[in-house]
């Protein structure tokens, strides 16, 4: 059975003001045990397709099942099966990280003592036993995210959705999370995710949709993402914007990006002394060349037309919908 | 597991943690009380002198020698405003997003609803209580004998409750604790457009008007009555009636906007 079925979901917001498309057409499978990753920009509509799955928003239209239950029609019992941690943390600041799995291991119908059992065990799998009795108001970025994910596998939840769950960490923080969601991976839950990392969907996710502006414009896995685009990125760099003009009228089918023009082609060493020679010989100074596998950036490039900046540095928090692009 | 996750359960729980929240906050009681204890000090030590034990015999000895029975009710409700906390504490989790993990969970969002409403009944009943041994100290003494105390605070509980309701239905309807938080600005001109510090014959003019439409006047005529003047039934039956017409209808209008505030976008 899958653990995730979405078919041609949509959701529309209507005020009095404007309607908004926040997701127009997004469908994926996911099976059981493995780690889906929903890649795309802010506003890409990642959080309203969760929304949606976890039962918090309604489908405008399409249909979802979790482990072949209707979302919108049982969302009980769907909600019995997932494990949900949300993009804006609901942590209640006043408590301590003990009183708030305690609570939530209580509220999910575990008695006092096996609660007290429970709350010690996942303190210990978050890595908060030593900071289980402050309050969550003094946890860092990364501890209130790690209590987050720990919160919402108090009933060991066969599924596991989770919006963001390392923006804004260090890659410290970033990789302590990776490897416990991978850890859990193996245990056999299924994990969706999303991101706006290319880094963390490569790294993490077995396979991936990369949605933009409420579609799912490619799906597979990295290396079949990867494949997708056929041969290999050869970039070229110049020191002068003359030189970029004329290698362009050269380069036909190149894609430029800031001092550099990159093109795809098969078997791209090869073909590199040939290029040179063109260049050079129209007079055009090249200050390096280098053929490359493509990665899931030029990707992203290809689907959507333009990169997802803030990619690689992912402490800074930048939201990729102001840089590059207007919407 | 199933077993453990009645709905009763899940109230008590969801209602132990609104606890911790306050025991957690202590200065957010301060106010209230300090106001409504202020209320019974200042309003005794200026006017208990004119109209106390001196003013027997002469027309204007409405508070039957003790003073102190006649303005306490003031203060009973002033503490109870402390019910509006309940729309504060529904508005807080649902800005801090608290609300959605606990719809994301098989829970009832009748108890997540409830729970605030609770503490905030509980809060009242402590507040009035407190301010009620305080008066005890200085001097009060139900004309209808001890059983006045409770028939006090039973009005005050449910005045108290009108007043969460009423929190709980402009929190969820504004979406911000400010919403929530008007419930006490409500409170001032309803406690002063009564008789506060004289009785209602001795109010003149507008302010008479206005306070026989006042239902505070009713709330605060019927403890009088079970202080200062002893069992005339139907002035203490319409504080009872006034007072839980207001939670009667505050509380449905709470429901009703907790029910339409929750529903799947
Ligand atoms: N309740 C709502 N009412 C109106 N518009 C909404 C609502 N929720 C989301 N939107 C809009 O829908 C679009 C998708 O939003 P969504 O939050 O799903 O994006 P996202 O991919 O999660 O972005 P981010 O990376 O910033 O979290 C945005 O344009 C957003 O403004
Ligand atoms: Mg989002």
């Amino acid at each position: 059975m899958l653990a995730v079925d979405v078919k041609n979901i949509k959701k529309t917001f209507t005020s009095k003001q404007d309607t908004v498309e926040a997701v127009k057409d997004v469908s994926f499978q996911v099976e059981q045990g493995e780690i889906f990753g929903l890649l795309g920009p802010n506003g890409a509509g990642k959080s309203t397709t969760i929304l949606m799955l976890t039962t918090l928003l309604s489908i405008t239209k399409g249909s979802a099942s979790i482990l072949g239950i209707d979302v919108e029609t049982q969302d009980k019992q769907v909600r019995e099966k997932i494990g949900v941690a949300l993009q804006d943390t609901g942590i209640d600041n006043l408590l301590t990280g003990k009183e708030l799995f305690f609570t939530t291991c209580r509220l999910w119908g575990y008695n006092k003592s096996d609660s007290e059992k429970r709350t010690k065990e996942l303190l210990e799998l978050v890595g908060l036993t030593e900071a289980a009795d402050r309050r969550v108001k003094t946890y860092s970025g990364g501890m209130k995210r790690r209590l987050d994910l720990g919160l919402s596998l108090v009933h060991s939840p066969e599924i596991l959705f989770l919006d963001e769950p390392t923006t804004g960490l260090d890659p410290g923080s970033r990789r302590v999370l990776w490897d416990e969601i991978k850890r859990l991976r193996d245990t056999g839950v299924t994990v969706i995710l999303t991101t706006q990392y290319l880094e963390e969907a490569d790294e993490l996710a077995d396979r991936i949709a990369i949605i933009d502006e409420g579609l799912v414009v490619a799906e597979g896995t990295s290396d079949e993402l990867k494949a997708s685009i056929g041969g290999d990125v050869i970039t070229f760099s110049f020191e002068t914007e003359g030189d970029i003009t004329k290698a362009q009228q050269l380069l036909t089918d190149s894609v430029q990006e800031k001092m550099e023009l990159r093109i795809t082609v098969e078997d791209g060493a090869s073909k590199i002394p040939g290029y040179l020679k063109e260049l050079t010989s129209a007079g055009i100074e090249v200050s390096s060349v280098a053929a490359s596998k493509p990665t899931l950036d030029d990707v992203f490039l290809e689907v959507t037309g333009y990169r997802l900046e803030g990619a690689d540095d992912a402490v800074e928090e930048t939201p990729a919908s102001t840089r590059g692009r207007g919407r | 597991m199933e077993s453990n996750r009645s709905f009763l359960t899940q109230l008590q729980i969801l209602t132990k943690r609104l606890l911790l929240r306050v025991i957690r906050r202590p200065l957010a009681e301060l106010p209230n009380i300090f106001i409504s204890a202020f209320f019974l000090f200042v309003y005794d030590g200026a006017l208990g002198g004119v109209f106390g034990g001196s003013a027997q015999g002469t027309p204007f000895d409405f508070a039957n020698g003790n003073f102190v029975n006649f303005i306490l009710p003031v203060s009973i409700v002033s503490a109870s405003v402390s019910g509006g906390a309940s729309g504060i504490y529904l508005v807080e989790d649902i800005e801090s997003g608290v609300f959605k993990r606990y719809q994301s969970m098989p829970i009832s969002k009748w108890a997540i609803i409830l729970a605030p409403m609770l503490v905030g009944a509980l809060r009242v009943l402590l507040q009035a209580g407190l301010i009620m041994v305080i008066g005890k100290i200085i001097g009060a003494d139900p004309a209808v004998g001890a059983v006045g105390y409770f028939m006090v605070l039973s009005i005050a509980f449910l005045w108290g409750m009108g007043f969460a309701g009423y929190s709980v239905a402009a929190g969820v309807r504004s979406g911000s604790s400010q919403g929530a938080q008007a419930a006490s600005f409500l409170f001032f001109p309803a406690l002063f457009l009564a008789p506060t510090f004289v009785p209602r014959e001795a109010l003149r003019g507008w302010l008479a008007t206005a306070s026989a439409y006042n239902p505070t006047t009713y709330v605060i005529e019927s403890m009088r009555a079970i202080m200062v003047d002893g069992w005339i039934t139907d002035v203490i039956s319409k504080g009872y009636i006034a007072a839980g017409s207001f939670a009667a209808i505050t509380l449905t209008f709470a429901v009703i906007s907790a029910g339409k505030a929750t529903e799947k976008a």
